[in-house]
């Protein structure tokens, strides 16, 4: 909890918590492919990362 | 692009590589072709995924081009689909970079650089937490010292004898932390009575900068787009009988500079105002 806290203290949403279950989802990749949480993991997991934009 | 240039060692870690961004598929393909980059590039143009995250960038209202936004941050996700950790910034010129991540969480510092130099009393390495200096990017910047068999130097705060000193030439480059020295060990020296601070064995210094802004940095860059960063270390080596000469090592830090991606997509394919 006092991990959170601290984030917290920045003021910004920072989403599901360490150890809470991220939401599915499924999204097309830049090439058109249908691509979802457990596609894109590897062995030991997946490093997801949000960006602002490619284009700004 | 950095997580491009980390990918191989992101997948070493056994994890998967997705980024995701309100872009359409058609600008993530644009954005691809030009920085050649070889993991998933998710389109999230609804931002329902950004939503469902509840990381919606809320400082940007409807009406902005900008309006769809996340907050930029890094989520390592077990296999089960649980957070193993997360990586948020709260100013997007102080970027988490994917290896801070990787140094954090897995004890792997990437591609970083490194580079020796020995005298007859210590061998020096330099490292750096990323090879690459970004602008507004942190990075950590690390002296390693391996005394020979028997030699000590001295901490600093020591009377009497010269304690060790990492100088670095600061100038416009960003903005530097204090030198952080190592807890030293007191050491009775028989001969003449005394006990001094002093550094044995293998002794780590580091120092942690943050680059400045770009147009701070071109102006330091040479044309192989390098950024080097030069200083020096200071040391007077003893043994058990005979203190030597003191000695300034010469020390570089070498970085490829990589600059804001400024190129955009053709304007047909830039994100309308929602």
């Amino acid at each position: 909890m006092l991990a959170i806290a601290v984030l917290d203290g920045q003021n910004i949403k920072t989403g599901p918590a360490v150890g809470s279950p991220v939401p599915d989802f499924s999204a097309q990749d830049q090439e058109g492919r249908r691509q979802t949480l457990k596609s894109v993991s590897g062995r030991k997991g997946t490093m997801l990362v949000f960006f602002r934009s490619a284009d700004w | 692009m950095e997580l491009q240039r980390n990918l191989d060692a992101i997948r070493q870690q056994g994890l998967g590589l997705a980024a995701i961004s309100y872009d359409s598929v058609a600008v993530l393909k644009n954005f691809t072709d030009r920085q050649h980059i070889m993991f998933p590039l998710l389109s999230d143009p609804g931002s329902q995924i950004i939503r469902a995250f509840d990381i919606l960038n809320e400082t940007v209202g409807p009406g902005t081009a900008f309006y769809g936004i996340p907050n930029p941050g890094t989520y390592v996700i077990d296999p089960q689909g649980r957070v193993v950790s997360k990586h948020f910034e709260d100013d997007y010129r102080e970027r988490v970079s994917a290896t801070d991540i990787l140094i954090q969480d897995f004890g792997q510092s990437a591609d970083a650089a490194r580079e020796v130099a020995e005298t007859k009393h210590l061998r020096l390495t330099t490292t750096a937490s990323t090879p690459v200096a970004r602008p507004g990017h942190r990075v950590v910047l690390s002296l390693e010292i391996d005394l020979k068999p028997n030699m000590h130097v001295y901490a600093p705060g020591v009377q009497g004898y010269i304690p060790i000193e990492w100088k670095l030439e600061e100038g416009a480059v960003g903005k530097w932390q204090p030198v952080a020295y190592p807890v030293s060990e007191m050491l009775h020296l028989e001969a003449i009575g005394e006990t001094v601070p002093v550094y044995r064995g293998r002794v780590i210094i580091k120092r942690e900068i943050t680059f400045g802004q770009e147009a701070a940095l071109t102006p330091l860059v040479n044309p192989a787009d390098e950024l080097t960063l030069k200083g020096s270390f200071r040391y007077q080596a003893c043994d058990d009988r005979v203190c030597y000469l003191p000695q300034v090592v010469p020390l570089e830090w070498h970085f490829h500079f990589e600059g804001l991606d400024r190129a955009r997509v053709p304007a047909d394919l830039q994100r309308k105002v929602q």
